[in-house]
């Protein structure tokens, strides 16, 4: 039989999922948002003078359940649910499966400034307020959360919940220590180190602006590093837990 | 070819403190063309073995080839027509979109998903449930839509696990002509099944695990002459059977109806010769199927 070995031959599915779930959310929120901007703000010179200080605002709120909710379960169900049997006794590369269906979420979130931005444009008249560095650093936010909800899809269903609890956990952690050093007062070295082996959620958020220098390569280095290691536990780890699991 | 060498598996609980040894130094070679038949009682290692077919799972010992490489190696270039035992799809499907979906997963090239996916329902008999969502299915269907989808992709190694599971007997009927049609030289099929007459009419060779532990490969055509198995015979009237084959023992308040423990061969020649002298025969049929005898004598039931 002649046999399509393109990984691409599934994108159309798998683009589909995405945009009957996680886009189809985005636009109804930034649709609803949009309206109510119309509805009780369309008089406001904060906003239409400062599209991009809304656009940073919103995504600062968002951005990380966004994410969560187009990355979340992505892999997990299948493999805790049993799907994967059907669908890895194909000629199909779990990893290569995985990675497309990341990037298309990926894709979505990104969609997000772009569709408010235009909504914006259309309301006020005064720019879209994207910015690259916007742009680039909800990208970065993508590869560092979005990532790590890949690593744990490996191992569970509700990858987006843990994920959510160690941003929650990173976020008062870093916190605490910028306090104490305000403070001068002097920090556990066990606190210290377990910052530093936290994800650094907080150079990507999006007030935070675009990270530079080392910033920006331990943001590279952790998100890649987490999104390599996914792919490599879907290339190498079986996916069954017991004969029928 | 599919090859086990030493094939062991064991199940260790996460704090080690628990080790179940689902399979154990498992050897076997399947040849292109073969049907195989896998067959055990519950938790003898059927599911576990299909897994470690399949790359599900990893052994613990020995290694498991398929055309020299490893099972997700070759599956991830090649595929495998795989019926789970627990057909398992996201409830909210639809049968035929399902099936479109999956033909793209199995390679099919897009032009021919259609008429590939048509050709299956028909087949299948899911025309009257194209439309349904999985979990409207009944368990039947269900295992129907689980076949056709592992058929979609026309693989030169076909798995089935319990294939039959939860079919009634039309399509238990059917199900055997499908898998007779399925048969090339070219193509493996497994088949793990407790039913041990549907593996007695559709495998070539029927390897029973017991503990999990290889205990017999039954090649049918050669085995089933050599033992002697326990028939039922029924005549007409009252023929003088014990005289004409020995050993063989009424059946209490059944007229005419005979036990026998003989070979084919024993059986033939008695009967032949209450035959020539006028005995009616109304029925003879194995009370146990050969492979029956084998798998009882294997795992000492």
């Amino acid at each position: 039989m002649n046999r399509d070995s393109s990984p691409l031959r599934y994108l159309p599915y798998q683009a589909r999922d995405v945009a009957a779930g996680p886009l189809a959310l985005f636009v109804a929120i930034t649709i609803g948002l949009t309206l109510v901007l119309w509805r009780f703000f369309a008089d406001s010179t904060t906003i239409s003078d400062n599209p991009a200080l809304f656009l940073t605002g919103t995504l600062s709120v968002y951005q990380t359940i966004a994410i969560l909710f187009a990355t979340g379960g992505v892999a997990g169900v299948d493999i805790q649910r049993g799907f994967y049997r059907a669908w890895f006794s194909k000629p199909i590369a779990p990893w290569l499966f995985y990675l497309q269906r990341w990037l298309l979420g990926g894709i979505a979130v990104l969609l997000i400034p772009v569709m408010l931005g235009s909504g914006l444009s259309l309301l006020y008249g005064n720019g879209t307020g994207i910015t690259w560095a916007l742009i680039g650093s909800l990208a970065l936010a993508y590869l560092l959360v979005g990532g790590l909800v890949l690593l744990c899809s490996n191992f569970m269903e509700r990858d987006w919940l843990v994920v959510f609890l160690i941003t929650f956990l990173q976020a008062r952690l870093h916190q605490m220590l910028g306090l104490f050093e305000q403070l001068g007062q002097e920090i556990a070295p066990l606190l210290v180190l377990t910052d530093r082996l936290l994800p650094p959620f907080h150079l990507v958020a999006p007030s935070a602006g675009l990270p530079s220098g080392s910033e920006l390569l331990h943001v590279l280095g952790y998100g890649g590093g987490v999104l390599a290691v996914a792919l490599l536990l879907f290339r190498h780890r079986p996916l069954g837990s017991g004969g029928r699991a | 070819m599919i090859q086990f060498s030493g094939v062991g598996k064991e199940y260790v609980s996460p704090l080690r403190r628990r080790r179940v040894e689902a399979l154990a130094d498992f050897d076997l070679t399947m040849e292109r063309g073969e049907v195989i038949g896998i067959a055990g009682p519950n938790g003898a290692g059927k599911s576990t073995l299909i897994s470690l077919l399949m790359g599900f799972l990893a052994p613990s010992a020995g290694r498991v080839t398929i055309d020299g490489a490893s099972p997700r190696g070759y599956i991830e270039r090649q595929g495998v027509g795989y019926l789970t035992e627990l057909v398992n799809l996201p409830p909210r499907w639809r049968v035929v979109p399902a099936l479109h979906r999956l033909a793209s997963y199995a390679g099919v090239p897009r032009a021919e998903i259609p008429g590939r996916v048509a050709a299956m329902v028909d087949r299948l008999g899911l025309d009257e449930h194209a439309g349904k969502q999985v979990r409207q299915l009944s368990k039947g269907n269900l295992q129907r839509l689980g076949l056709a989808q592992a058929l979609l992709g026309e693989f030169d190694l076909v798995v089935l696990d319990e294939p039959t599971h939860g079919l009634d007997p039309l399509w238990t009927q059917r199900f055997r002509d499908v898998v007779a049609e399925l048969r090339r030289p070219e193509r493996i099929i497994v088949i793990a099944s407790h039913n041990l007459d549907e593996l007695e009419l559709l495998a070539d060779r029927v390897a029973i695990l017991d503990h999990g532990r290889l205990q017999r490969v039954v090649r049918h055509s050669t085995e089933a002459s050599a033992n002697a198995v326990a028939w039922r015979v029924i005549f007409e009237g009252t023929p003088d059977v014990a005289t004409a084959l020995a050993g063989a023992v009424p059946v209490a308040g059944r007229d005419g109806t005979w036990r026998v423990l003989a070979t084919r061969s024993d059986l033939s020649r008695g009967l032949a010769v209450l035959l020539s002298a006028g005995a009616v025969l109304v029925e003879c049929v194995p009370e146990q199927s050969q492979l029956e005898s084998a798998f009882r004598e294997a795992v000492r039931q």
